[in-house]
């Protein structure tokens, strides 16, 4: 397990302005690493709120910084967002005498998978999966944004393992869409995991609509009470409705496994 | 030590105890944070831990959510307590987010603030748009949304353009010096949150007349 305790880890999430709950999880991950030890410095950084990109290389003493993107998928805010706001010239960026090591999303995490099936089972203990719809849930149609590819990838993935009865994907704003859930699906119970970073807007107030859970958006205060009235009877079936796949406490886990894997993939870099 | 935790030690000795609305008392290396409106008063609600600070920040008086955390609506009532410097920056990070570390980095001459017009040309999807504002939109858009009355305490140390500084801005908004109980709130930038409302100016027309 990597242990550096003279380097930095920042922690990239997207924040939001409007909902309160959005930067969340990120922060509980960079707490729960923070008290592992492992890293001198754990510091999170925001596209929409602070501290932001342009602000973040000044809170961190450590002259090796870990950037890792708290991004279900690579996209526009990987690829042009980040790189641009915290000048990196690339995987390995060196200046000022710092250098900053720009990981993988946590999305791509191959172990990705084992926390959906975790998530799923949590949100529906004890219901056979040999008669359960499992759907992953993204958000499709994001600008130059691949979570609808990283959706469809794991449930492959799932898939190949066997076990559910049948595996689907859906997304809020394209082909298949989640609120077809019922038609999309055959088994009489149905578990749905959101593949989203945060409870925002999204998983909380948007899919619940969307499922046919809640007539209108809900305000995002005490937004634990929706994913505590599982399980729904709802058009015949039997629906779980999980809280987004970031809220996830191994993620902590699979944000520090991102910078060990950086370092593996770029083995040249000297050791510090 | 870490070099930003000795500066908020030196910063603490030299008799600093305030930044935007909080309020920091020492004993020995015990401290305490509360809002400025709120020391001295009893019946606070006590808090302990540097990590209490993050939900102490997020939401103002009226439970509304604040995506500025320097914007001056920090929560009344409560009284945290925290161990040690390290806890300390660590609570401060969570109120005012990078705040010491930029203070730090102007100190050390190695803050280098960016034109406004450079944070706007580098912007690219829904905020490319925001290059369209005019001078005059900016500087009277700036007075509105960062004015330290109920827009933002940090003073703005960027200019609107290289050699254009942003009219009509009170003097005392665009000084860093403060006096030593004070750590002044810096900002070397413009936020996303005043991209996003240059964004709303370029498409609505606001402050064209």
């Amino acid at each position: 397990m990597i242990y550096k305790p003279q380097s930095a880890l920042i922690i990239v999430g997207h924040g939001s302005t409007v909902n309160p709950d959005s930067s969340g999880p990120t922060f509980d991950h960079a707490e729960a690493i923070s008290r592992r030890g492992v890293f001198g410095e754990v510091c999170c950084a925001f596209w929409k709120e602070e501290p932001s990109l342009r602000q973040v290389l000044h809170m961190v003493d450590a002259d090796e910084i870990y950037v890792v993107p708290n991004f279900i998928s690579e996209g526009y805010f990987t690829r042009t967002v980040i790189p641009r706001e915290l000048e990196l010239d690339g995987p390995i960026t060196i200046r000022d005498g710092r250098t900053i090591k720009y990981c993988e999303p946590v999305g791509n995490h191959e172990r990705m998978t084992e926390l959906l099936l975790r998530r799923a089972a949590a949100v529906a203990p004890g219901v056979p999966p040999a008669e359960t719809s499992l759907f992953i849930v993204g958000h499709g149609t994001d600008l130059n944004d691949n979570s609808a590819a990283a959706a469809k990838r794991e449930v492959e993935r799932i898939r190949e393992r066997g076990g559910y009865a049948e595996v689907l994907n859906a997304y809020m704003e394209e082909a298949p869409l989640i609120a077809d859930w019922d038609t999309l699906s055959t088994q009489p119970h149905v578990v749905v995991v959101p593949f989203f970073i945060a409870d925002g807007l999204h998983s909380y107030q948007d899919i619940p609509v969307l499922l046919g859970i809640e007539e209108e958006p809900t305000t995002a205060a005490s937004q634990r009470e929706i994913f505590r009235k599982n399980p729904r009877s709802l058009r015949g079936r039997t629906l779980y409705y999980a809280s987004a796949i970031g809220s996830e406490p191994l993620f902590a886990e699979l944000i520090l496994e991102q910078a060990e894997a950086f370092d593996l993939q770029h083995s040249t870099t000297p050791a510090f | 030590m870490l070099r930003l935790t000795q500066t908020l030690t030196q910063w603490l000795e030299r008799g600093g105890a305030e930044i935007g609305e909080l309020r920091i008392g020492a004993r020995e290396k015990e401290f305490s944070l509360c809002h400025r409106d709120d020391a001295g008063r009893e019946g606070l609600a006590v808090y302990h831990g540097a990590e209490a600070a993050r939900a102490l920040s997020n939401l103002d008086d009226h439970g509304a959510y604040r995506p500025l955390k320097t914007a001056p609506n920090l929560r009344h009532g409560w009284a945290l307590f925290v161990s040690g410097v390290d806890a300390l920056r660590r609570a401060l990070d969570y109120f005012y987010p990078a705040m010491l570390g930029i203070w730090r980095s102007h100190e050390l001459r190695a803050l280098s603030p960016v034109p406004l017009r450079e944070t706007l040309e580098r912007q690219t999807g829904m905020y490319a748009v925001t290059r369209k504002i005019t001078d005059r939109q900016a500087a009277a858009m700036i007075a509105d949304f960062c004015r330290t009355d109920g827009g933002c305490l940090k003073r703005i140390l960027w200019p609107l353009a290289e050699g254009i500084p942003i009219p009509a801005l009170p003097a005392e908004k665009t000084e860093a010096f403060a006096p030593a109980i004070e750590m002044p709130m810096l900002c070397h930038e413009a936020c996303n949150l005043l991209v996003a409302r240059a964004r709303e100016v370029v498409k609505s027309g606001d402050y064209l007349a």
